[in-house]
């Protein structure tokens, strides 16, 4: 299948623009980036997409060897942006997408030129000497919790879609859309987002990246923020005044200026 | 009348106001009960977050934040409150309004412990029921792989095979019992290490993960096999109760594969025994013959080869194919082999021979819709009597002439009254002459005409001879271009001319069902 249908592809802003790509976290799809897309879209070609099983994503899309661990997804990303750009990319990813931005530049460095990492965590789970938040039995927790929102499902996450000025009224196509949207498929991201250990991989990644932190975010804690910035060979870590692990949602303009001043800065 | 402010303070619902960084700023006594806290500043400036277990505390900010901050209101999400007695279920409803530029959420909570349990149950059920269609589309699965091989190899494979492509594992590796020494083992990396003595009692989880599972039929040890999970962190971990499952069907499996072996081997060497006496020796003719089983199953078919003497200067031939494979088939050829040698007899016409065959099929319902070309050679003057029951041809190669089919003499299968008669016809072999008799497994079909697969056989063997082939040598060469899946077996005649110490050669009388031709003694005096 054609990537951008996989993955519901969508660009914005001037064709001749630098290419600006964004990829949402656990939990949401390519609206997270509302307050923060439309922004660069004055000066950059926006590419927003949806994670498989995220979102509006082909229900052909997911498939659970490929997505088994996070790799599949970072294929994902790879294809998407061959497919929308000839040149090297800014990439931005938010949550678990920090970490598969990381891993897709690792792999594939000629593609990217800049990396914008927003609460990114290479460990959610507690380790010898690592902070990462949680314990082991919290992450269980976690699945259970969302086994207890099983029911209520898609009625949670539909407004998500359907409050979206950005995209055309889905109408009757949006309760298709979320039946599709297995709860089996978020429990499976979830176990891919909470359950991975990708510390070793911060030093394979040569790309410039920007490590955005909330000054409290209960996911990705301010320590891991430091440790990743310390791991990564070159990157910049800001400390934002927000609070909560999406500032992309809540504080979209302490967001947008750290980027615009890192991404504008004289540091080339 | 109370004020607004106590409505609110009293209402029978949980109800929190909190600001723009969800800290407490107000609670109600709802809620306060519900924590088991006295006050409302014991909470005032905490984070609603911190009041969650982590399971909600991650679902709030990975889900209802955002929701919040684009829609304005969430409802009806399941959550959990922190309590000094455990968790309370909630049932949460918020909205998130502007006040003079102050951005607050204001929360609602029921309590939702009789509506959890429920929906635990619904969900407990719902999985229950999703997991047990999975496990038992994954054991049909297994079933059918396993169904479609007989020997222990293919046994092994499969299981090897579905143990990664069905069970979920990352690596698998099977040890099989044998009739003395240690378990051998089969696939499998080295970190994948051998079943301990407990281990081959019952199914068991490792440390790492790794599921070891006896396979047992009526108390007996077949085998162990052994999954290890995969490695991604997305994977589901190896379900024990699916893999015990899926041991047993291992189990029977490997029964059937070993008992299959033994009927293999009984089979096959009974075949051998029984084809080991057929080849008469007699310095008037070469006679060789080529027996090769199948690959199709491992099973030995029904085909045999014979000769014998019924007169001193006489030589019986028989070639046959009994319907069936396995050790049933393979009996019933020895049966009617020997069925053969009993019912010919010095100057008893082909064709009645077969008479007596009928009969004896007839009887004892062995042998039914065999085929057979039945012969006999006159070593002395090299006249030879032949009749075909449902049998291809023999193909007879002249010392000085293009070779060709003998397709007179024909009738049905042992067994089957057709309208044809009983019949045999006779041709008189020059010294030198070889006739070849065969199954059809020798023949090369695919989709065609049996003439052009017939055409074919000629031609190989018309250009081994040329290339210098003879007696084993020659029917190797034929041999190894048979197809490869059913049996095969040639029975290879050279008639080398009468034996200077003989007397006077018998007559050789056309039998009445001669469908006529030229006869032997004329074309070519003995």
């Amino acid at each position: 299948m054609e990537v951008r249908e996989r993955n519901n592809v969508r660009t914005m802003g001037p064709e001749d623009g630098p290419t600006m790509v964004f990829a949402h976290g656990f939990g949401g799809d390519q609206s997270m980036w509302r307050y923060v897309a439309p922004v660069f879209a004055t000066d950059h070609r926006v590419v927003l997409f949806d994670h498989s099983g995220c979102g509006a994503s082909h229900p052909t899309a997911y498939d659970p060897d490929r997505h088994a661990d996070l790799s599949g997804y970072v294929a994902d990303v790879v294809e998407i942006v061959e497919a929308v750009a000839d040149d090297p990319v800014t990439l931005v990813g938010h949550s678990v997408s920090a970490m598969i931005a990381l891993l897709a530049a690792a792999e594939r460095p000629d593609l990217f030129d800049r990396l914008v990492l927003v609460g990114p965590s290479p460990r959610y789970i507690d380790d010898d000497g690592y902070h990462g938040g949680f314990t082991a039995a919290e992450i269980d927790e976690l699945l259970e919790t969302m086994d207890a929102n099983y029911l209520g499902w898609t009625q949670a996450m539909a407004p998500v879609i359907v409050g979206n000025p950005d995209r055309p009224a889905l109408g009757d196509e949006l309760a298709e859309v979320f039946r599709r949207n297995d709860p089996a498929v978020a429990r499976k991201f979830a176990r891919v987002t909470f359950l991975g250990d990708n510390r070793a991989d911060l030093v394979r990644v040569r790309t410039p990246c920007l490590v955005v932190q909330s000054r409290v975010d209960v996911i990705a804690p301010l320590e891991v923020g430091h440790f990743v910035h310390e791991h990564l060979p070159d990157s910049d870590l800001v400390v934002i005044d927000s609070v909560g692990h999406c500032p992309n949602l809540s504080h979209p303009a302490l967001l947008v200026a750290a980027m615009r001043d890192w991404l504008g800065g004289d540091r080339w | 009348m109370t004020s607004r402010a106590e409505r609110w303070a009293l209402a029978p619902v949980a109800l929190l106001l909190l600001d723009a960084e969800v800290r407490v700023l107000d609670a109600n006594h709802e809620f306060l009960r519900m924590i088991e806290v006295p006050d409302v500043e014991a909470v005032a400036g905490r984070r609603l977050a911190d009041l969650l277990t982590v399971g909600g505390r991650i679902y709030w900010e990975t889900h209802v934040s955002p929701l919040l901050h684009i829609e304005g209101r969430v409802d009806e999400v399941a959550v959990e409150l922190r309590t000094p007695h455990g968790r309370e279920p909630v049932l949460l409803t918020a909205t998130e309004r502007e006040v003079r530029g102050e951005r607050l959420v204001e929360v609602a909570m029921l309590s939702a412990r009789e509506r959890s349990r429920f929906e635990q149950e619904l969900v407990g059920a719902r999985r229950a029921a999703e997991d047990a269609e999975r496990r038992v589309r994954l054991l049909h699965g297994i079933a059918a792989d396993l169904a479609s091989v007989a020997g222990l190899d293919g046994v092994v494979w499969v299981l090897l095979r579905t143990a990664v492509t069905l069970l979920g594992a990352g690596d698998a590796a099977l040890w099989t019992a044998q009739e003395s020494g240690p378990l051998r083992r089969w696939g499998g990396a080295e970190a994948l290490a051998a079943p301990t003595i407990d281990e081959l009692t019952e199914p068991a989880v490792r440390e790492d993960g790794t599921v070891v599972v006896p396979l047992r039929t009526a108390g007996a040890l077949l085998g162990v096999l052994a999954l290890a999970p995969r490695r991604a962190a997305g994977a589901d971990p190896l379900d024990l109760g699916t893999a015990a499952a899926a041991g047993q069907l291992a189990a029977l499996a490997l029964a059937r594969a070993t008992t299959h072996e033994q009927s293999v081997s009984v089979a096959s060497e009974l075949q051998g025994a029984m084809l080991s006496d057929g080849i008469v020796d007699d310095p008037a003719v070469e006679i060789s013959a080529r027996y090769r089983p199948g690959v199709h199953d491992l099973q030995v078919g029904g085909d045999w080869y014979d000769t014998f003497r019924v007169a001193p200067d006489v030589v019986a031939l028989s070639v046959g194919d009994v319907v069936g494979r396995g050790l049933k088939a393979a009996t019933s050829m020895g049966q009617l082999r020997t069925a053969v040698r009993a019912a010919s007899d010095t100057g008893l016409p082909p064709e009645e021979v077969l008479g007596r065959l009928d009969r004896f099929v007839d009887r004892t319902g062995t042998g039914f819709m065999a085929s057979l070309v039945y012969a006999e050679l006159d070593l002395g003057r090299g006249a030879l009597r032949y009749t075909c029951a449902g049998h291809l041809p023999p193909l007879l190669v002249p010392a000085d002439g293009d070779s060709h089919y003998l397709w007179e003499a024909r009738s049905t299968p042992l067994g089957v009254r057709g309208t044809t008669p009983r019949v045999a016809d006779t041709v008189a072999l020059a010294p030198g002459d070889l006739l070849l008799l065969f199954t059809d497994g020798v023949v090369e079909r695919r989709d065609r005409p049996l003439g052009l697969a017939l055409d074919e056989l000629a031609e190989i063997v018309t250009n081994a001879l040329e290339a210098g082939l003879d007696g084993e040598d020659l029917l190797a060469a034929v041999v190894a271009r048979a197809p490869q899946d059913d049996d095969a077996c040639l029975l290879a005649v050279r008639w080398l001319g009468p034996r200077t110490t003989d007397g006077p050669a018998p007559a050789v009388e056309p039998t009445a069902g001669s469908a006529g031709g030229p006869s032997a003694d004329e074309e070519r005096p003995g």
